[in-house]
């Protein structure tokens, strides 16, 4: 017997169970109780009779290192860092969006070169364009750029350089990240070496 | 896994008899204790432990069970002080004694409720952190003040609830009672803050916000303000009125069951009316409320919404449907039954439009029931062209839903406006003209809903959603607020024709008032089931994956039946409460409690009336 014909039985008993109690108990309170159960007992039965659709989760991401084989691998595995752990999808968007809290991030691999990037994510107050990808007047953003290489979010010098080449390739732009560069297991898993300061190199449009 | 309100803080208790229940309920919680696992060796990296779970039983059912009583016993000890305080004013206002003693009584289900909501939450919390405490110390990570503002607010609100009840009788003359009322305003201030506080909680796994640096005060604040947390504080707020509104009721229906004297009969047929009103009253804006939290859903992840409305959830919503259809059917059959059995000679001039309202809300209902896919099998499916019925998918679409859904507020509101009216007669000069705005207002209104409606079709879906469902919405506010002060003026100065008579309903009555408590509590774990599965795998959406061997939602079916079981266990359990509580009353009851001294029209009753007042 599925489990949905054995809640369908369990029901009808249920149901059974308060029409008797109608049919047979004077007491007050029980018949009250007997009408309470058929209700429920009703609406049990209704619900297993619309289609049955569970949510499976779909299989969990691991950062297999051993799989990473060439530069579109690591922007694969990005992409999925992008959408979950990194939770960059929160508040940026790809492509215009009314909703977004942040900068649109499409192109911005062309735009801006990998340590720019780098040291946007892990030192988001460094550098502030407050007009990246946004015309008119210079625009604050209601939310504030977390450091992506600490607490909560906490992402490794790997998973970093994955997003990077996500967000290049998505841009159209050669993935300058090598694989070369990902940290094998075993050593320790910490944010690259602090990159030179770009800044200078990028024409100010805000700070 | 389902999160919900966790109450830190386990409160004093208001009766002996609650620390005695207390007590039961706090030796089967520790039943529960050798299958946690606690007793596993401590120096096991506990830190590294993410799940623990009760083989057979299974974690997630536990805490679905325990979290969904939590959650609706907080809702009606939140909602009921909100009109008791309400009906306190109402009898300082007009000097009824009544309505003084229904806020009391209303108090008293309250006091006895407080305790039990403590405790349940005291359980879930404790469950949590066994179950899951991985996920809790990332939240406390993120909200540790908050946990802090909340016991404070949970001490405040206790004191309060000591002196306001405590104090009831002994603040009943001059400054005093303005004093008590002053401790009823502070009761609701404290319940309402107790409640949006564990919503930021609840809100942030479904609709997170990324946290930056700063203070821990700045974090927990950033986690606070997420996009969905004040729409759903607008809409458990007006919830939990209804809630509270509708069990108030059926307490009143039961007690009106089994009353031995007219004069029980008199005041609990009065106080099932009372709360049946409540409920309505809440009822009414609360599926403007539930519209714009959906909104912002969509607006914050449209992937969520699409799981919620065309999803694996969307059947979901078709359970919604027939449940507030049978909620609005019952409350409107309350109203008609009271016009036809509490207004002598009224079942005659009324009985063609109850069978008029009757019909356009079994229409609507069944529009709004309409799913957009039907169940076919493929040769079925092929005889249609698709999985969409040539005509009844003309219904199963937004656009009709939430006309029916305004249509059908506009019925109820009527219903309640008859009911309102009916034994009376008015006398002011405008009287007729006030009646033809009414009349213009309503049938212009229902006309325009529709042609939106109809038009909803034509436009793109961002215009309907943006412009039509919002002008909808405010064409039916609109219509509530001009034709409830209109009324209230001409009934100022009408006629009484025929004097409402109390404790004459018949027993189905009761059962009505018990079917709508029934509705609401299966729609407060239905919409619970929603909100939490519309996280998916997630504990904390697109942050934090639930990686346990529960992160599925399960169906609808097996959804439905815990549903029912909690609804169940949630009756039972305030049956036993209030049970508990009228005890002394019982006792006590020896013939002195007569019928309320109240003089012959002292105050203009909600419908029907009194001669007496007329001729002064």
């Amino acid at each position: 017997m599925s489990e949905v014909a054995l809640l369908q039985v369990i029901g009808l008993c249920i149901v059974g169970i308060g029409v008797a109690i109608l049919l047979f108990i004077q007491a007050r309170f029980v018949r009250v109780v007997g009408f309470v159960v058929i209700v429920l007992g009703i609406f049990a039965l209704v619900a297993l009779g619309v289609p049955q659709m569970a949510s499976l989760p779909p299989a969990e991401e691991k950062f297999d290192v051993a799989s990473i084989k060439t530069a579109a691998d690591m922007a694969a595995i990005g992409q999925k860092i992008f959408f979950s752990k990194g939770q960059c999808a929160l508040c940026h968007s790809i492509g215009p969006s009314e909703s977004a809290r942040c900068p649109d991030l499409k192109g911005i691999g062309a735009k801006l070169t990998r340590e720019f990037i780098y040291e946007s994510l892990t030192q988001p107050q460094a550098y502030i364009y407050l007009d990246f990808r946004h015309e008119g007047p210079p625009k604050e953003y209601p939310a504030r750029m977390p450091y992506i290489n600490k607490n909560p979010i906490g992402l490794t010098k790997n998973e970093i350089l994955s997003v990077i080449a996500f967000l290049q390739q998505m841009s159209g732009e050669p993935i300058t990240v090598s694989p070369s560069e990902i940290e094998q297991a075993g050593s320790p898993a910490q944010p690259a070496a602090q990159p030179q300061k770009v800044a200078a190199l990028i024409p100010a449009h805000g700070r | 896994m389902r999160n919900h309100e966790h109450h830190p803080k386990r409160t004093g208790f208001f009766h002996g008899r609650g620390s005695v229940l207390a007590g039961l309920l706090v030796l089967t919680a520790l039943a529960f204790l050798p299958g946690l696992g606690l007793a596993q060796d401590a120096t096991s990296a506990a830190q590294s432990v993410a799940y623990r779970d009760i083989p057979g039983l299974g974690s997630r059912n536990v805490v679905w069970v325990i979290a969904q009583l939590h959650l609706l016993l907080a809702g009606f000890v939140l909602g009921v002080p909100i009109f008791a305080w309400l009906c306190e004013i109402v009898g300082w206002k007009t000097g009824d004694k009544r309505y003084d003693k229904l806020a009391k009584e209303f108090t008293k289900l309250l006091t006895s409720s407080y305790a039990t909501t403590a405790l349940f939450g005291g359980i879930l919390l404790f469950l949590l952190i066994g179950f899951y405490p991985k996920l809790m110390a990332y939240l406390t990570d993120i909200f540790f003040p908050s946990f802090i503002v909340y016991c404070l607010l949970f001490l405040l609100e206790t004191a309060t609830l000591y002196l306001y009840w405590y104090g009831w009788d002994a603040m009943q003359d001059g400054g005093m009672k303005s004093l008590h009322l002053f401790l009823g305003f502070l009761l609701n201030v404290f319940a309402f803050f107790i409640m949006i506080v564990p919503n930021s909680w609840a809100t942030f796994q479904a609709s997170p916000v990324v946290i930056s640096e700063g203070t821990e005060i700045q974090r927990a604040w950033a986690a606070t303000w997420n996009p969905t947390w004040w729409p759903v504080n607008i809409h458990r707020l007006i919830a939990n009125v209804v809630l509270g509104g509708y069990i108030c009721g059926a307490y009143a229906g039961i007690r009106y069951l089994s009353a031995k004297s007219p004069e029980e009969r008199d005041h609990y047929d009065w106080m099932g009316y009372v709360g049946n009103f409540i409920g309505v009253f809440g009822l009414l804006p609360l599926p403007f409320a539930g519209y714009w939290l959906m909104r912002e859903i969509y607006q914050y992840n449209q992937q969520m919404g699409i799981t919620l409305m065309g999803g694996f959830l969307s059947w979901l919503f078709i359970l919604q449907a027939m449940l507030i259809g049978v909620l609005f059917l019952g409350s409107n059959y309350y109203f008609w039954l009271g016009i036809t059995h509490r207004i002598p000679g009224a079942e005659v001039k009324y009985k063609r439009p109850i069978m008029a309202m009757l019909v356009i809300l079994l229409l609507c209902l069944g529009v709004w029931m309409t799913p957009h896919s039907l169940v076919a099998s493929l040769e079925e499916a092929r005889k249609m062209g698709g999985t969409h019925h040539p005509l009844l998918g003309v219904f199963g679409v937004m656009s009709a839903k939430m006309t029916v859904a305004n249509l059908m507020i506009l019925v109820t509101f009527m219903s309640f406006i008859m009911y309102w009216r009916a034994g009376k007669q008015e006398t002011a000069t405008w009287a007729k003209v006030a009646k033809a705005i009414m009349g213009g207002v309503l049938g212009v209104a229902a006309v325009v809903v529709i042609v939106l409606g109809v038009w909803g079709y034509f436009v793109p879906a961002i215009v309907r959603i943006n412009y039509f469902s919002v002008a909808q919405v405010l064409i039916v506010l609109f219509v509530m607020l001009t034709i409830t002060p209109l009324t209230a003026l001409l009934l100022r100065s009408a006629k009484t024709t025929t004097e409402m008579v109390w404790g004459r309903m018949p027993p189905r009555s009761a059962y009505a008032l018990v079917l709508n408590a029934v509705m609401v509590i299966l729609l407060m774990t239905l919409m619970g089931y929603a909100r939490s599965s519309s996280r998916v795998h997630w504990h904390i959406y697109g942050v934090m994956r639930d990686s346990s061997q529960y992160a599925y939602s399960p169906a609808l079916g097996y959804a439905a039946a815990f549903m029912s079981l909690n609804t169940f266990l949630f009756c039972m359990l305030v049956a036993f409460i209030f049970w508990v509580a009228t005890m002394g009353d019982k006792a006590k009851a020896g013939g002195t409690e007569g019928k309320a001294k109240v003089p012959a029209g002292a105050v203009p009753a909600m419908a029907g009336g009194s001669p007496a007042l007329d001729k002064e």
